[in-house]
């Protein structure tokens, strides 16, 4: 069964009629064709690829349906630049090397971005827990940590 | 991993329209419509088709069901409060401090930034951390049902078995309620799993009330992670009553007691042994963390 539903992604108001079962983040990747955002682990809700903001806050867009949007503003990796600038994060995780195949990446970024608006000055281990809900096969985070320091120091 | 065909979907704005959305679901589609809060439990269930809703009836919307507030009687948290504001709640240092450890270590922050304590309570699951700490602090529950129906009942009333609760299938949980506290007050929890954050083997949750001289008058001990859901250890409590912070033999003694009493079940986590091992250690911790908050 169908429902119409208008969610706002990076600034673009996006009306569609969607089945109500549609995951939110099937609606970013395949009804508006925004592949950012990464689905890692089957929709299985553990390894956080899938994050965006949801009204500015890092949420797992494989834990709701698209319809649970309805209304909101919804951020996708694809929306952090803004005007052609890398955000600090970004540029940060440049710099410290801190990918490896990239695949984790996008949904690292969107919940570290929200993260160091509410903690603008984190330690390591307040940075460490941040990323729970984030897998990295590749890194083994200590690049991921020390791009998150740089880029709150950055930005402070 | 993906849900079945749901037929409809509705996101009313008041307890009432909420109660009378579930009720015309109900008689539509029987058993299979839901409220959906905060949805970090549910969509999953959804997802493994444990749970194959034809109807889902979301509360995000109700305003009146959301944020911590101080009325005569004490605290009262509504059902679809977050548990990142719980995390942070200042009325709940101290005396409901165990809800704020319990809030600030579920799943992850993504987690938290939707994952509601009401919903965590209805869903009732075996290794959750809300229902041990609500059971902990003596928390009660307040439900009304569509014929304007209203009930309170203690957490430990309410929580069953895993998945279990005394709920009834038109009725919605609005509140959690905190009693007024004494002064010295404090309470504590903590849990164990093999991953950081995750649902733990085993949670437990202190709370104690001292006199002037000190002394434990009041106390409650709960267990979470049991197969018999979460439950009080009042072997524990007994032994708690007239102990002073300093009193590590007399904690110590508690928390082995708590563990003795307790009826656990062996899985792939844990064994029996190993899971009394994991209750007395951290009802030690949490017993004496209590005492330290109580002042």
């Amino acid at each position: 069964m169908n429902k119409t539903v208008s969610i706002t992604i990076n600034g673009e108001a996006y009306e569609e009629s969607v089945p109500i079962r549609l995951l939110l983040v099937d609606f970013i990747r395949d009804v508006c064709g925004l592949t950012g955002t990464h689905v890692a682990c089957t929709y299985e809700g553990v390894c956080g690829a899938c994050t965006v903001h949801l009204d500015g806050e890092a949420v797992k867009a494989c834990l709701m349906l698209a319809v649970q949007a309805d209304g909101h503003a919804v951020t996708t990796i694809e929306g952090l630049a803004r005007d052609g600038n890398l955000h600090p994060l970004q540029k940060s995780f440049n710099d410290h090397h801190a990918l490896q195949c990239g695949f984790c990446t996008a949904g690292i970024l969107m919940n570290a971005a929200e993260f160091l608006k509410v903690n603008r000055h984190p330690t390591e281990d307040e940075i460490r827990a941040a990323l729970v809900g984030n897998l990295c096969r590749c890194t083994g985070y200590a690049h991921i940590v020390d791009a998150i320091k740089d880029a709150a120091g950055r930005s402070a | 991993m993906y849900p079945a065909v749901i037929e409809s979907y509705v996101a009313p704005k008041t307890v009432q329209e909420a109660l009378g959305a579930l009720a015309a679901a109900l008689a539509a589609h029987g058993d299979d419509a839901h409220f959906i809060a905060g949805g970090q439990s549910l969509m999953q269930a959804i997802k493994s088709r444990l749970v194959t809703p034809k109807c889902l009836v979301d509360l995000q919307h109700v305003a009146e069901l959301k944020g911590v507030r101080s009325d005569a009687d004490g605290l009262r948290i509504g059902a679809m409060t977050r548990y990142r504001e719980i995390a942070t709640a200042e009325p709940l240092t101290g005396a409901y401090e165990a809800l704020r450890d319990a809030a600030s270590h579920v799943g992850d922050r993504q987690v938290r930034n939707r994952g509601t304590i009401g919903g965590s309570l209805c869903w009732n699951y075996l290794a959750a951390c809300m229902p041990a700490a609500c059971i902990g602090v003596g928390a009660s529950v307040e439900l009304l049902d569509s014929k304007g129906k209203r009930r309170t009942l203690l957490a430990e009333e309410f929580l069953g078995g895993p998945l279990e609760t005394e709920r009834q299938p038109d009725e919605i949980l609005l509140a959690v309620l905190l009693p007024r506290a004494a002064a010295k007050t404090g309470s504590a929890y903590k849990k164990w799993g093999l991953v950081t954050d995750a649902l733990p083997v085993v949670g437990v949750s202190a709370w104690v009330e001292l006199g002037a001289d000190g002394r434990c008058r009041r106390a409650r001990l709960a267990v979470g992670g049991l197969a018999s859901g979460p439950r009080r250890a009042t072997a524990g409590e007994e032994r708690m009553t007239g102990l002073a912070r300093s009193d590590a033999d007399g904690i110590g003694a508690a928390a082995d007691a708590a563990a003795a009493a307790t009826d656990v079940q062996s899985d792939m986590w844990a064994d029996q042994s190993y899971r009394k091992t994991l209750i007395a250690a951290l009802a030690r911790e949490v017993i004496a963390l209590a005492f330290t908050r109580a002042g």
